[in-house]
C-alpha cells in the first residue's frame, strides 16, 4: 500500500501538528515518534536514521571533550597549524551552500528552465549545509555566543570575516524567504525573482569573502591573491552542482525510474553532465595552474607546494577525483548513466573535501617566524575529536536533509500539485 | 603622546634567552608560550654553516595586520602605540595568529608545549583563570581589558610591551631607561634583565630620545618590512648582526 503524502501549506500548519503531537504524546513519545520516521522503507528514512545516529555520537563526542579537554582536544598550535580540520570543513560547508544556490540560480535568476526540478531542493540543501558548516565553526570557535554581541558592537570594517559574517548571514535569510516562496509555490513573482537575484549576488559576494579571509593574507603566501576569491566561487559551484547530483540520486534510492516526470526527463538528458564537466574542467585547470606557480616560484613561504605536490592525497584528488569524473561525464557512452553520475559526484565531493583540507592546513605549512624550535614543514594531523567535528557536520547534513525530503515537495516544479509522493 | 618603540641592537645580543625568562616571570607565561623569544636558525651548508639567533618580542605595528583582521576589534592598537588584546572581547577565531607575519600571538587552549607535564594540569584554576601559577603578578595588576595577567580560557595573547609598567610612566618620558632608578619600574621586564644592554626603549615620536638617535645614526632596520606592517621594534645590525631577510627557516 502506498501512503499519500501532503506538503504542509504554510508554518501555521506545521507547528500547529507538532505542538498536537507534542501535546497528545509527551516528550519522549514526542523524540520516539520522531526517531520513527528513520523507520520508513524510505530513503529519507534511512538518511534520517543515518544522519541521526551519526549526529547524535559525533556530537555527544565532541561536545564531552570540549567540555573536558576543551579546545586543547584539537592538534592545533600556536607554533604550527593554528586553522584545522574544522576550519576546512566550515569552508567545504559554506561553499557547497553557496554552490548550491548558484546551481539554483540557474532556473531562477537566468532562465534556464530545464533545471527547475532541482531548484527547490538545491535551495533547501543550500541551507542544510550552511547550517552545517556554521555548526561546526561554532564548535570550533573559543566563544561562539561572544560572538553575537562583539561583532556587531566591534563593527570591524576592515576584517574580511567580518564581511563574510555579514554575507553569509544575509544569505541565510535570503535562502529561508525564497524557500518559504517556493513552498508557496510562488515561482514567478516579482518578489521571487528579485530574492533569487538579491540571493546569487549574496552568495557570490559570500563566497568571495571567504575567500578573501585567506586571499588577503600577503604574509602567507600560499593564500595570497585575487586568484583565491575566484577559485572559491567556482569550486563552490563545482561542490554545489555535485551535491545536488548526489541528493537528488539518494532522495530516489538511486533509481531513476523512481523519479517523477519532469526530473526525470532532466536527469536523463546530457545538460546536466555538460554543466558538470565543465565545472570540473574549470576546477582541474585552477587546481593545477596554482600548483605549478607555486612550484616554480622562490618566494619564501611558498615551500609549502613541494610539500603538497609530493603527497598521496594531492594526486589521489587530481587524478582520481578531478580527471576521472571529468572523463565520465565527457564521454557519451557514461555520461548519462545512473551509476557514473552517482560515482562521479561522489569522487568530486571527496576531492572538495580534501581540497579544501589541502588549501587551509598546506597554507600554513611553513612556520611564519620560529627558527629553530619548530620542524621546516609544521606537522598537522587532525584529533579525533576534529574528526568527529568533521562527521557531525555530515550527520546535520543528512538529518535535515532528510527532514526536508520528509517535510516537502522538494522536486516541485512551478505549477503542480502539493501531493509529496 | 608618546609611540613607544624599542630598539635591539644584534651586535651586543649574546642570544642568552634572560629576555625570554624575564618575559615569562613578569607575564605569567607558560613553558613553550614565548611572548618575547630569541628564535635560533642555521645558515649555510656544511662545513660553511652558521647558527644564528634572533630576538623577537611583539612588534607593536604601526600598521598591525592582526588589528585589521579582528572581526570584533578584540585586538587594538592604542594611541600610544600598544597592540593589545581584550580578552574580554576576544572570541578565540585565531584569526590574528594566522594574519601576523612575526608568529607571536598564542591561543591559550592546547597540548602542552614539548610534550608536558602539562603545568595548566598541575596548576590549575579554580575560578576563569585558565591556570593558577604557583607564583604570578599581584591580582592589582592584571586587566583583561588590555591583555594583561593569566588569561581566561579560550582566548589568544600576546606580548604587551609590558603595558602596566609602561603605561605608568611619567609623562612626557623620551626614553625608559632601565639604568635610571627613577624609570626602571616602568620599563618592559626584557628590557630591565637584558644583561649586554642591547634593549632600548622610548618614544619614537620624541625626536631628542635615545631610540631614534640609535635608529638614525646606526641604520636600525624592521623585520620583515617588504610585508608592509611597519614595526615599531628597531634592529641594529652593525658589523656582527643581521636581520633575517626571510622566515628563519630550519631548511630541510
Amino acid at each position: 500500500m502506498t501512503t499519500r503524502y501532503l506538503e504542509p501549506k504554510n508554518f501555521a500548519e506545521v507547528f500547529t501538528h507538532l505542538g498536537k503531537l507534542y501535546r497528545d504524546h509527551g516528550p519522549l513519545g514526542f523524540l520516539k515518534i520522531a526517531w520513527n520516521l528513520g523507520h520508513e522503507p524510505t530513503p529519507a528514512g534511512a538518511m534520517w536514521k543515518f544522519g541521526l545516529i551519526l549526529l547524535t555520537l559525533t556530537f555527544g563526542f565532541s561536545f564531552i571533550m570540549l567540555a573536558t579537554v576543551g579546545h586543547a582536544s584539537f592538534n592545533t598550535s600556536s607554533d604550527g597549524v593554528n586553522w584545522g580540520m574544522p576550519i576546512a570543513t566550515y569552508a567545504f560547508f559554506a561553499l557547497m551552500s553557496s554552490g548550491l544556490t548558484m546551481i539554483a540560480a540557474l532556473p531562477m535568476v537566468f532562465g534556464f528552465k530545464q533545471f527547475y526540478p532541482i531548484a527547490k531542493r538545491a535551495i533547501w540543501l543550500s541551507i542544510v549545509t550552511l547550517i552545517a558548516g556554521f555548526a561546526v565553526l561554532a564548535m570550533e570557535l573559543g566563544h561562539p555566543f561572544r560572538m553575537l554581541w562583539t561583532i556587531p558592537t566591534g563593527l570591524q570594517v576592515m576584517s574580511p570575516m567580518f564581511w563574510m559574517g555579514v554575507f553569509y548571514t544575509i544569505d541565510l535569510i535570503l535562502l529561508f524567504i525564497k524557500f518559504y516562496l517556493l513552498w508557496k509555490d510562488d515561482w514567478d513573482s516579482g518578489v521571487s525573482h528579485l530574492v533569487g537575484a538579491l540571493g546569487f549576488g549574496a552568495v557570490i559576494l559570500a563566497s568571495g569573502m571567504l575567500g578573501l579571509v585567506f586571499g588577503s593574507m600577503v604574509m602567507r603566501p600560499m593564500w595570497y591573491g585575487s586568484f583565491t576569491s575566484i577559485f572559491f566561487m567556482l569550486t563552490a559551484a563545482l561542490t554545489g552542482a555535485a551535491a545536488i547530483v548526489l541528493a537528488v540520486y539518494m532522495s530516489f534510492g538511486f533509481k531513476r525510474e523512481a523519479m517523477p516526470e519532469p526530473l526525470k526527463s532532466m536527469a536523463e538528458g546530457d545538460e546536466l553532465p555538460k554543466v558538470f564537466a565543465t565545472l570540473i574542467g574549470i576546477t582541474l585547470v585552477m587546481v593545477l595552474t596554482r600548483m605549478w606557480t607555486g612550484l616554480w616560484s622562490n618566494l619564501d613561504g611558498l615551500e609549502g607546494f613541494k610539500a603538497l605536490f609530493q603527497s598521496p592525497l594531492f594526486h589521489f584528488q587530481v587524478w582520481i577525483c578531478f580527471a576521472l569524473p571529468f572523463y565520465l561525464m565527457l564521454n557519451r557512452e557514461t555520461n548519462r548513466g545512473v551509476m557514473w553520475q552517482v560515482i562521479s559526484s561522489v569522487l568530486v565531493l571527496l576531492g572538495m573535501a580534501i581540497n579544501r583540507y589541502e588549501f587551509i592546513v598546506g597554507g600554513q605549512l611553513v612556520p611564519m617566524f620560529k627558527g629553530n624550535w619548530v620542524n621546516s614543514l609544521n606537522a598537522y594531523t587532525p584529533s579525533i575529536t576534529e574528526w568527529a567535528l568533521t562527521l557531525m557536520g555530515w550527520g546535520l547534513a543528512f538529518a535535515l536533509y532528510a527532514l526536508g525530503e520528509r517535510l516537502f515537495k522538494l522536486h516541485a516544479v512551478p505549477g503542480e500539485p502539493r501531493v509529496i509522493r | 603622546m608618546a609611540k613607544w618603540g624599542m630598539v635591539i641592537d644584534l651586535e651586543k645580543c649574546t642570544g642568552c634567552q634572560a629576555c625570554t625568562i624575564a618575559c615569562g616571570m613578569e607575564n605569567n607565561r607558560l613553558p613553550g608560550e614565548h611572548w618575547q623569544d630569541v628564535i635560533f636558525f642555521t645558515e649555510g651548508k656544511y662545513p660553511n654553516t652558521q647558527i644564528k639567533w634572533f630576538p623577537r618580542p611583539c612588534m607593536h605595528c604601526e600598521n598591525p595586520s592582526c588589528v585589521a583582521v579582528c572581526p570584533t576589534r578584540a585586538t587594538y592598537k592604542t594611541e600610544e602605540g600598544f597592540v593589545l588584546v581584550d580578552w574580554n572581547r576576544c572570541i578565540g577565531c585565531k584569526y590574528c595568529m594566522i594574519a601576523c607575519p612575526y608568529g607571536v600571538r598564542f591561543y591559550t587552549e592546547e597540548k602542552a608545549a614539548y610534550g608536558g607535564p602539562n603545568v595548566k594540569d598541575v596548576f590549575p584554576a579554580e575560578d576563569k583563570h585558565s591556570w593558577n601559577p604557583p607564583w604570578k603578578m599581584p591580582d592589582s595588576q592584571e586587566d583583561w581589558k588590555h591583555g594583561v595577567g593569566v588569561q581566561p580560557h579560550d582566548v589568544v595573547s600576546k606580548c604587551t610591551f609590558c603595558h602596566h609598567r609602561v603605561s605608568k610612566a611619567p609623562k612626557g618620558t623620551a626614553d625608559l631607561d632601565p639604568s635610571d632608578p627613577k624609570l626602571r619600574e616602568y620599563t618592559p621586564a626584557c628590557v630591565v634583565t637584558c644583561a649586554p644592554g642591547a634593549r632600548f626603549f622610548g618614544d619614537l615620536d620624541n625626536p631628542e630620545s635615545e631610540v631614534n638617535r640609535l635608529i638614525a645614526n646606526k641604520n636600525g632596520a624592521r623585520l620583515l618590512d617588504h610585508l608592509g606592517n611597519k614595526p615599531q621594534v628597531y634592529y641594529l645590525t652593525g658589523e656582527g648582526g643581521a636581520v633575517p631577510s626571510g622566515r628563519a627557516l630550519k631548511k630541510s
